[in-house]
């Protein structure tokens, strides 16, 4: 099936040489994302996604917005303080794309539960506060067999590594305790957006089949220092999660 | 030998105190020079065990559990303290 007249319009300035073919674009309308959570880094990606065509987005968050959210998660606005964000933020996402169909469950989902939607999806994009939830969804998409992007931040700075598991490191090879969680982590919302809108880049490309993603890597942004740099991981061969692949 | 040293992540403002570049014996290994930084931070401070470290971009695992790496002159010693967020 062919992209419709309108939407070769919606898409018409990412379609062409250097970016997306015709055949990739209908790549990512036949795709399906799954994004947890949405605030500071999944909120700009699922928006991302979203406004590139991926068929199908999932996000996945619990709780009311509060102000304070407000310095980094852009689908939220000052009238959703105090609501709901998942279905606030799903909303929002479907007005900014009426070719793309937006899930939502309104909690941060459990092993099972995770498991179930990895299934269901083509990639998933991590983007949680604590490292359990990250190591839950890493091992979600490893037993579903897609690909992961973990996103995190803190303060000016962040890091993005992009794991195919069985070939590549994947985040339990990295990190094979959880590091410490804190809670009220110091961060400016400029490096959420980009760290997030580099995430939903290397899921355009994987999705759509387009470019070289960075499988096996990690991409560490120091917007403090104004330094970029790429780290290549090692796969742990004793790993829980992947190492029998 | 001089390595270059690159912290960042976690807490990153705690470590602005270490030198760019650290000067060491040839043929050093990488727990040297994480000891020779460890004695460089503040009193009391130390690099959490969940440090990732990468010696000229190649991941060799953290501060906890690492292979054992050589040291070349010119190589980059990268201490990133992991981050999460959300
Ligand atoms: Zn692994």
């Amino acid at each position: 099936m062919n992209l419709s007249p309108a939407e070769q319009e919606r898409y018409s300035r990412q379609l062409g040489a250097g970016v997306l073919s015709e055949e990739a674009q209908l790549n990512l309308r036949r795709s399906t994302a799954l994004v947890t959570r949405v605030g500071g880094m999944g909120g700009p990606a699922a928006l991302m996604l979203t406004m590139a065509g991926v068929g199908r987005v999932i996000i996945a968050h619990g709780g009311d917005l509060i102000s304070p959210d407000l310095n980094r998660q852009v689908l939220g606005s000052e009238a959703v303080i105090d609501r709901p964000r998942a279905p606030h933020f799903a909303d929002y996402l479907r007005s900014m794309n009426r070719f793309v169909e937006v899930d939502y469950v309104d909690h941060e989902p459990s092993d099972s539960e995770a498991l179930e939607l990895a299934c269901k999806s083509n990639i998933v994009l991590s983007c949680p506060p604590t490292f359990e939830e990250r190591l839950r969804l890493n091992r979600a998409a490893t037993k579903a067999g897609v690909p992961l992007i973990d996103a995190a931040q803190w303060g000016m700075t962040g890091t993005m590594m992009v794991v195919r598991a069985g070939l590549t490191a994947c985040l339990q090879c990295v990190y094979p305790q959880p590091p410490p969680f804190e809670e009220f982590f110091p961060v400016v919302g400029a490096i959420s957006s980009a760290i997030g809108s580099l995430a939903a880049l290397e899921a355009i490309k994987i999705l759509s089949g387009t470019g070289n993603p960075l499988f096996g890597k990690m991409l560490t942004y120091d917007g403090f220092q104004g330094r970029v740099t790429t780290m290549e991981l090692t796969r742990t061969e004793a790993c829980p999660c992947c190492g029998g692949l | 030998m001089k390595i270059r040293v690159v912290t960042m992540g976690r807490h990153y403002h705690e470590t602005e105190g270490l030198p760019e570049f650290l000067e060491l014996q040839e043929a050093a290994s990488l727990d040297d020079a994480i000891d020779r930084l460890g004695e460089l931070l503040s009193p009391g401070a130390s690099f959490p065990g969940s440090c990732l470290i990468a010696v000229s971009g190649k991941h060799v695992g953290t501060i906890a559990s690492h292979s054992a790496v050589s040291l070349g002159d010119g190589d980059e010693l990268m201490l990133l303290a992991p981050v999460a967020g959300g």
